[in-house]
């Protein structure tokens, strides 16, 4: 049946909210493994020696695998205990209003994130940093700077400043915002510094 | 999915922002061995998507045992999820890493390299990386390990996939071997000198030797 409209995350709320209960550890323990084990063998999905997949029917079943997973498990919400469900019509509906193109960045330092395909001559967008591993707050821009300087690095991700001001960047404290806030400036610095003040960060 | 996420969404939305989703399966987790966790995988990129208005997907395949991504078994997942996702959709898929060694170590190189060009023929958009050291030790990760990873992906983008499989295979049968004693590496300071921000002598000789590796491998590197 086709969907009225696409389902955005304020549907998305509605229906957790409205969702069946289920216990989070039926959820990880039964629900996911007993489905994603029932996906395997109706799909026949045994992978060869190949790390990268060359069988083009196995790669298609696992798509309908997938998909047939999302559809008969759905979605949990931890906080509330409830499932999300969704119709695969919905899923392909949604699927639709994804960007095949973004562009990431400003000026000359803009790029270009185009959907691309396995033999594909176009590199993907390298997207350099630590990401989120922990950096001291001494080093933090200097760290950046390695990557924003490298010819071959197209966007930055940040690392995770350790501290801010000396003080612990714990999850959940006024400490945590103050890294964060800390930490753009840190990376915006950097593409300065790096003479790239448009990177995408 | 949680509320806090939920709500970090909608703020997004509502803004109008550029909005990337990121969930790392577990091998060996709940959803079990390999083929279950790639469908599991294929299932969560796909609901980023069409549930939350996600505009790119970031992936990362992570190893129960070792808390790496560079593994055999989560470049197998990474790229069947990606191959799958690559062959019946334009969606933008995004992959990240965590290798095992740490930075100005021949090891992390070639673990960076050989995850970039797993991502790069598995149809990949975008690479992010590296948390060299496994993401967990503090100012262990530097530059050079990005350099790889773009100098790799840039040379395997538009290669026969089984051409890079015969790489990938050689690449982790050099590496996986070291698993129980993998090189520490080097801390930022000790790999740049902090103020003018260039990599030393010894992480550049470290680079040039995994290039010949990498070459020696089949992936012709070229500067």
């Amino acid at each position: 049946m086709v969907s009225a409209r696409a389902i955005d995350v304020f549907e998305s709320f509605n229906r957790f909210n409205s969702g069946k209960k289920v216990r989070e550890d039926t959820w990880d323990y039964v629900t996911v493994p007993t489905n994603a084990m029932i996906m395997k063998e109706k799909y026949d999905i045994r992978f060869g020696p190949g790390i990268i997949p060359e069988d083009e029917d196995l790669i298609d079943r696992l798509f309908m695998a997938g998909i047939d997973m999302l559809v008969t498990t759905g979605f949990y919400n931890t906080n509330l205990g409830k499932v999300l469900t969704v119709t695969e019509d919905e899923v392909f509906d949604g699927l639709k209003t994804a960007p095949m193109k973004l562009r990431l960045g400003k000026g000359k330092d803009r790029v270009s994130c185009k959907s691309r395909h396995r033999t594909a001559k176009s590199k993907p967008i390298i997207q350099g940093g630590p990401t989120g591993a922990p950096v001291s707050e001494d080093i933090f821009p200097y760290m950046m700077q390695s990557y924003a300087q490298e010819r071959g690095v197209d966007t930055l991700v940040s690392g995770v400043l350790n501290t801010v001001n000396g003080n612990p960047a714990t999850t959940n404290t006024p400490w945590e915002i103050r890294a964060t806030l800390a930490e753009i400036r840190h990376v915006r610095e950097a593409c300065y510094t790096a003479g790239r003040p448009g990177m995408c960060i | 999915m949680d509320l806090a996420g939920l709500n970090m969404l909608a703020g997004w939305t509502a803004n109008g922002d550029t909005i990337m989703i990121e969930q790392m399966p577990i091998f060996g987790g709940y959803t079990g061995g390999i083929e279950e966790t790639a469908i599991s995988a294929v299932a969560t990129t796909l609901g980023s998507f069409a549930l939350f208005s996600g505009n790119f997907h970031l992936d990362g395949p992570i190893h129960i045992r070792w808390g790496i991504t560079t593994s055999r078994e989560t470049l197998q997942i990474a790229a069947h999820t990606a191959a799958a996702i690559d062959n019946n959709t334009d969606l933008l898929i995004a992959n990240q890493y965590y290798p095992m060694a740490g930075p100005c170590t021949e090891m992390c190189l070639l673990e960076t390299a050989c995850q970039a060009i797993n991502d790069t023929a598995s149809g990949r958009e975008l690479l992010s990386g590296s948390a060299a050291a496994k993401g967990v030790v503090q100012d262990k990760t530097t530059g050079m390990e990005a350099r790889i990873m773009g100098e790799a992906a840039r040379t395997a983008a538009g290669m026969k996939v089984s051409d890079v499989n015969e790489i990938v295979d050689k690449l982790v049968s050099n590496y996986e071997k070291n698993y129980n004693d993998a090189p520490e590496g080097k801390t930022f300071r000790e790999c740049y000198d902090v103020l003018t921000v260039k990599p030393t002598a010894e992480y550049l000789e470290v680079y040039e030797k995994a290039l010949a590796t990498l070459r020696a491998a089949g992936l012709d590197i070229k500067h």
